[in-house]
């Protein structure tokens, strides 16, 4: 305005009126005149009130705008120091400032939304990036866990999931310390360190794979040790264990450094010996197997020597599974040791007859009670003064179908080793109670009656089922004669003790079988409590010209006496051993001089005749009394 | 290839020295004297001519107008024509007082006060006019029907002092009407149109300036030029001249004239007019410019400061 560059002037009010929302720009002097203008002719509302040369009216657009609502008047002053030079009168269309502000709005909520776009999938991925991924991770390397491979986690970062991370890697570590703690605990032996049974059979396992792709053959050695219970008996657990480790240690110098030795528990060992070649490598291996074994070993100050005997099975030749090779090798095991101890011998063809035997035997064992081919016999005992009868020896029978009457001595073995002798024992007890139960309803005495009870029995609860049966058939304690092999007492001596404690707490009277076939160890007579006495049949057989059985029986029965013991002699088949055994003490007797065992139809016949009365209850006296104080006599 | 021109001319002229020196000493002298003197002819043939434009636009807009005619110069005549620009008139004017321009367009008043070192060889032919005349404006509504009623009151002009229409015609004619400097009040407006937007906008009682600035769009558009009216003007002058350099070739002057006079003939021509904003170049002699001569020295007395 100063330089009258009234061109520029109008360049700007052009520039300023041309915005969308203007609809004039005007510059006046301090008078009040328009120096400078522009209208814009293509807004509405010019439109509407002007026509085309009526805008260029300044004064008029002015006039007539000014009490227009459509339109926003503003003004700016223009001055110049102190000075005013004018003022810059600013015409602004309201629907169209609206609409800009609503364009405006819309474009900055586009802006704001492109923003939160923006930053959201920025979010998404630093989140992505800084969480999802370490997450991920974890979840990775957690389901690598599940799967038995344990991968441990980058932990860089320091926030939470770093924490998260390095806890995971803490706890991998300590599931890994844990599982190999628990594969050792699960595969090898606490007390040898060898592998055990379970990783001895996997090794066989994966042998047998190895071996049938190339073709070759190994060995399986089951090592078990003679008489390892008098070793833990005599010089106690602790010099067994010891005894235990020290034949590990020494097996191990003795085998390849391909083989294994594990132990499978107990006395029992086995050795793998991969890729053996021939049967003379086998027996090589054998014989340094027992020569370790049988090396004397200096255990708790005292020298030790120990046998064992070997069983040895070959792949694929005695078997072509784990189990059968197992079961060959131990089954060669126990012909060693019938055989002589310390010997080691080959699993053969006829032993797996004899096995198949065994094992026909054992399932039709299992069958015979329920099939009704298990019957109870009686065979009486009576004084050897005197005759008199007072009850009778139980005798289990096995009728065969096919084989006929099969031994007591063959099948009770069986039952023991397979523990059919429970089911079976337990058969015997109640058979004998019922017929007992039966005679004495029938007004029949039939005095006690003498049921022999095996080792295994003693292992489950014997008193509580006896107990049992003796309240089911109301039979009086005095009726029931427990007979009892030394074996018995070879167990766990406190268990025996009290399970024998609590069968003479009952009353029942408690019988020391087969006396001089086993171990006869006088601790034992001295330690258990027994009544009565039962000299084997070995022995009686021979008297009176044996001058050995002689001694023995004469022996045993000072013995007994000196105990206070009642006894009974087995086997009596000749007036000869009957009048011996009277001469020398012996109370009773039983055998097929005096009576063969017999049938329950046939006992009852046997004990009508015997006309012996119901009244009183006991009539015939017991071998053993009670006394009013509670000691037998 | 110029150079190795030179390097092969100068091995000719060793071997012929040296033959001369040993044979013909004095004559040698001679030639040497000669070729040395013939040397700067042929170095000012290669130098660049300059091309000097008075700043009546900004430089860019100059640059934009006139560079198509420099290289347009340039080729038809075989030596590199460069455009020089300035900053205002100020240094434009000390350029043209040092001669430093070969070739230079600006306006009459300049032309007139730099004719001894320069001579006018064309002029601006603009809105299909060769001539203008220097015209005062009033409003209609004013009364003034007289340039001596113009006493005592505010004339606009448009421009400098050294504008030819705009200030020393209208001066001129302030002058016949009797009214010297001082007896009126003189404003100056940024530029020739804006002279008479003041006038209009009542910012004075007259302006000064071309009688066709009534009639330029510019001037249309802003105002209703209905409500002003020329209240005299001078006889008409020739447009903004072209001038080169009095000390140039003649045969090169005479060169720049023929091209600037036949830019209408021709396609590439026209683009250059239209580029420079002007209809055509007229040929023009220095007694074309005896009126502005005459105005300019009755105005400010006698001048040519061009050294």
């Amino acid at each position: 305005m100063l330089a009258l560059d009234f061109l520029r002037l109008n360049d700007y009010t052009r520039e300023v009126a041309s915005q969308p929302d203007v609809v004039y720009g005007v510059i006046v002097n301090p008078a009040g005149m328009a120096i400078s203008s522009y209208v814009d002719d293509t807004d509405a509302l010019i439109k509407q009130l002007f026509r085309p040369a009526e805008s260029k009216d300044i004064p008029k657009v002015l006039k007539t705008l000014e009490n227009r609502d459509e339109v926003i008047h503003l003004q700016f002053p223009i001055t110049h120091n102190t000075e005013t030079l004018g003022r810059f009168l600013v015409g602004i269309s309201r629907q169209s400032l609206q609409s800009e502000f609503y364009r405006q709005l819309i474009v900055q909520l586009a802006v704001l939304a492109a923003i939160v776009l923006f930053l959201s999938v920025a979010i998404h991925f630093v989140f992505r990036h800084n969480v999802l991924f370490p997450i991920r991770k974890l979840i990775s390397a957690a389901d690598d866990v599940g799967h038995g491979q344990f991968t441990r986690v980058e932990t860089k970062s320091q926030d939470e999931l770093g924490f998260l991370a390095r806890a995971f890697n803490t706890m991998i570590e300590a599931i890994q310390r844990e599982r190999a703690a628990l594969h050792r605990q699960a595969n090898f032996d606490a007390l040898t360190s060898l592998p055990n049974r379970m990783m001895a059979l996997d090794r066989i396992k994966l042998e047998i794979s190895r071996a049938k792709r190339s073709s070759q053959r190994f060995a399986v050695f089951f090592i078990d040790l003679d008489n390892f219970k008098t070793v833990n008996d005599s010089l106690g657990h602790a010099v067994g264990d010891e005894l235990l480790v020290a034949i590990g240690n020494r097996v191990q110098t003795v085998i390849r450094e391909s083989d294994i030795v594990a132990r499978l528990g107990g006395d029992e060992f086995v050795v793998l010996a991969p890729d053996i070649g021939n049967e003379i490598k086998a027996e090589e291996l054998a014989e340094r197997l027992i020569k370790a074994v049988s090396t004397p070993q200096e255990l708790a100050g005292r020298k030790v020597v120990a046998s064992g005997s070997v069983g040895i099975a070959l792949y694929p030749d005695n078997g072509e599974t784990v189990e059968d090779l197992m079961a060959n090798a131990d089954n060669a095991m126990y012909q060693a040791k019938s055989t002589r101890d310390g010997s080691a011998i080959f699993f053969t063809a006829e032993m797996n007859v004899r096995l198949r035997e065994r094992m026909q035997m054992e399932q039709d064992l299992n069958l015979a009670a329920g099939l009704g081919q298990l019957t109870i016999n009686f065979q009486p005992l009576f004084d050897t003064a005197g005759g008199r009868h007072h009850g009778a020896e139980v005798l289990l029978r096995w009728n065969h179908p096919e084989k006929g009457s099969i031994s007591p001595a063959t099948f009770i073995p069986l039952a023991e080793a397979t523990g059919q002798i429970v089911a079976i024992g337990d058969w015997v007890l109640e058979q004998a109670c019922r017929s007992w139960s039966a005679w004495h309803n029938a007004g029949i005495d039939p005095g006690f009656l003498a049921i022999n009870v095996s080792r295994v029995q003693f292992r489950k609860r014997l008193s509580a089922r006896i107990a049992e049966l003796m309240s089911n058939y109301r039979i009086p304690s005095q009726a029931l004669e427990l007979e009892i092999t030394e074996s018995v007492l070879l167990d766990d001596h406190s268990q025996v003790a009290e399970e024998l404690g609590s069968l003479r707490a009952a009353g029942l009277i408690l019988s020391l079988d087969d006396f001089g076939t086993g171990y006869s160890s006088l601790s034992y007579l001295k330690r258990f409590r027994f009544d009565v006495l039962k000299i084997d049949r070995s022995f009686v057989n021979g008297l009176p010209d044996d001058r050995d059985d002689v001694l023995l029986v004469k022996a045993i029965l000072a013995m007994a006496k000196g105990f206070d013991l009642k006894v009974v002699a087995e086997g009596v088949e000749n007036q000869q051993q009957l009048s011996f055994l009277e001469n020398q003490g012996c109370d009773r007797a039983q055998g097929f001089l005096l009576a063969k065992p017999m049938s329950e139809a046939s006992y009852t016949d046997f004990l009508e005749e015997r006309q012996i009365a119901l009244i009183p209850p006991r009539l015939s006296a017991p071998l053993v009394q009670r006394t009013s104080s509670g000691s037998f006599t | 290839m110029k150079y190795l021109f030179i390097r092969e001319r100068l091995a000719a002229l060793t071997a012929q020295l040296t033959g001369l020196l040993r044979y013909q000493w004095p004559a040698t002298l001679l030639w040497l004297t000669l070729a040395i003197m013939a040397t700067p002819i042929t170095h000012a043939a290669d130098t660049p001519l300059i091309m000097g434009v008075f700043p009546r636009n900004k430089a860019v807009e100059t640059t934009a107008m006139y560079t198509p005619l420099a290289n347009y110069l340039s080729e038809r005549l075989g030596r590199k024509v460069i455009l020089a620009t300035s900053r205002d008139f100020e240094s434009f004017w000390k350029e043209v007082m040092e001669r430093r321009y070969d070739i230079v367009h600006y306006n009459q008043y300049h032309y007139v006060n730099s004719a001894q070192a320069y001579k006018v060889v064309g002029y601006n032919q603009e809105f299909g006019k060769s001539a203008v005349a220097g015209a005062i404006y009033v409003r209609k509504d004013s009364g003034i029907t007289s340039v001596s009623q113009l006493r005592g009151r505010t004339i606009v002009f448009g421009g400098g002092k050294d504008a030819m229409l705009s200030y020393i015609a209208p001066r001129f004619l302030l002058m016949q009407a009797g009214l010297r400097e001082g007896e009126f009040s003189a404003k100056f407006a940024v530029s020739p149109p804006n002279a008479l937007l003041a006038l209009y906008h009542r910012q004075a009682d007259a302006a000064g300036g071309g009688d066709i600035l009534i009639d330029l769009p510019a001037v249309k558009n802003a105002i209703n030029t209905q409500e002003l009216t020329r209240l005299a003007a001078t006889e008409p002058l020739l447009f903004l001249p072209w001038a080169v350099k009095r000390s140039m070739a003649p045969k090169l002057a005479e060169s720049i004239q023929s091209i600037l006079l036949e830019l209408g003939d021709n396609e590439t021509g026209k683009n250059v007019l239209k580029a420079a904003m002007t209809t055509g170049i007229g040929k023009a002699s220095d007694k074309d410019y005896d009126p502005h001569r005459r105005m300019t020295t009755a105005v400010f007395g006698v001048q040519d400061t061009a050294k």
